[in-house]
């Protein structure tokens, strides 16, 4: 055996990311749509209504609101930037209007 | 006696389970079970020479259930293992010509014979899907480490999961140096995605084709890799602790240690 092959077996190619993690997180994500069964629509549908919920107390970012569906154990992540933290008086006003 | 009906399935074409079912039927027979091994894929029937039956064919699946001849006249027996039968497909009829219900009666009365009714399904998860997996008490999903095989793999496992439990996985065609070169997922990485009980890993290996070449299944071959990988998956179906060698090898012992402070 090479030097070089006996130090990468060592190693374990360190810093080489093949594309087995590639396939890895690909298949992660779609395997998880695959089972909700969901479709762009819906998903859509799901993003909006959490937008608005999230929206009439805290401040966000819409644009940059992102859904997640994570594998084991399974779990929908929301990820809402917030643009500012709403002083307790506006909140109160808009829960009025 | 009433024996145990095990459907091998992938969803995914072309990964091997026509020739795992060879296999794994062989294997058995040579552990003195009797073996049946039942074609599913009607109009693309492969188990007859994968296992070197081709000529041996007289009737058929259908032929059987449309009452043409009796379950016994259709089997073909193995003359090389006395307590093998192959129990041919149908190669001009359709999918369509059997029920689940009727597939469900065959692999009963099957049962009362056979140790072992191991049934090839076809690829797909229709008609031929559901009729294969109906009278089946058992399955065994096969894949390899690709992407696609793997998708297709979770459908299948969700769908078996709703009708008989958890199936057993077998990692087909696993190429070692690719593992270790970081460029095909490891048996780790797929359990981590189909989350289901790992029967065995088949290393990939030529003598598979020279087989397939030859209609001697490559469990015959004692010095094959792959051919003793069917034997310790045949030994773990009979409920034998046989371990499964490390064959993902992507780690050297610093890899590791680097993969697990990088855990999210």
């Amino acid at each position: 055996m090479a030097w070089g092959t006996f130090v990468q077996r060592l190693f374990g190619n360190i810093g080489n990311k093949g594309s087995a993690v590639l396939a890895k997180d690909r298949l992660q994500v779609v395997v998880m749509y695959d089972r909700l069964g969901l479709s762009a629509q819906q998903l859509e549908a799901l993003r909006k209504d959490i937008m608005e919920t999230i929206s009439r107390h805290v401040a966000i970012d819409s644009e940059r609101v992102k859904i997640d569906f994570l594998p084991t154990p399974a779990a929908v992540t929301i990820t809402a930037p917030v643009r500012r933290l709403r002083t307790r008086g506006e909140a109160q006003k808009q829960q009025a209007s | 006696m009433s024996g145990r009906a095990i459907v091998i399935t992938s969803g995914k074409g072309g990964v091997g389970k026509t020739t795992a079912t060879a296999n794994l039927g062989l294997g058995l027979a040579r552990h003195d079970r009797k073996v049946v091994l039942v074609d599913g894929d009607i109009g693309l029937r492969n188990l007859d020479i994968i296992m070197g039956l081709e000529n041996r064919i007289v009737y058929h699946l259908v032929d059987v259930v449309r009452g043409r001849c009796q379950v016994r006249q259709a089997l073909v027996k193995d003359k090389r293992f006395p307590h093998l039968a192959l129990m041919p497909a149908s190669q001009v009829d359709q999918k369509e010509a059997i029920s689940p219900e009727q597939m469900r009666e065959l692999v009963a009365q099957l049962k009362e014979e056979f140790d072992f009714v191991l049934i090839d399904c076809p690829a797909g998860i229709e008609q031929g899907f559901r009729n294969a997996v109906a009278g089946a008490d058992e399955a065994i999903v096969i894949t390899t480490p690709d992407v696609s095989p793997v998708r297709d793999a979770d459908r299948v496992i969700g769908l078996l999961q709703n009708s008989m439990g958890d199936p057993q996985l077998i990692i087909n065609r696993m190429a070692i140096e690719m593992v270790q070169r970081g460029d095909m997922l490891d048996q780790q990485d797929v359990l981590d995605i189909l989350a289901v009980h790992l029967l065995g890993i088949v290393p990939e290996d030529d003598e598979v084709i020279v087989a397939g070449n030859r209609g001697a299944p490559v469990v015959l071959n004692d010095k094959s890799r792959s051919g003793q990988a069917y034997g310790r998956i045949v030994r773990r179906i009979l409920g034998e602790d046989v371990p499964i060698p490390e064959l993902n090898g992507r780690g050297g012992f610093l890899h590791r240690l680097g993969k697990l402070f990088s855990r999210r």
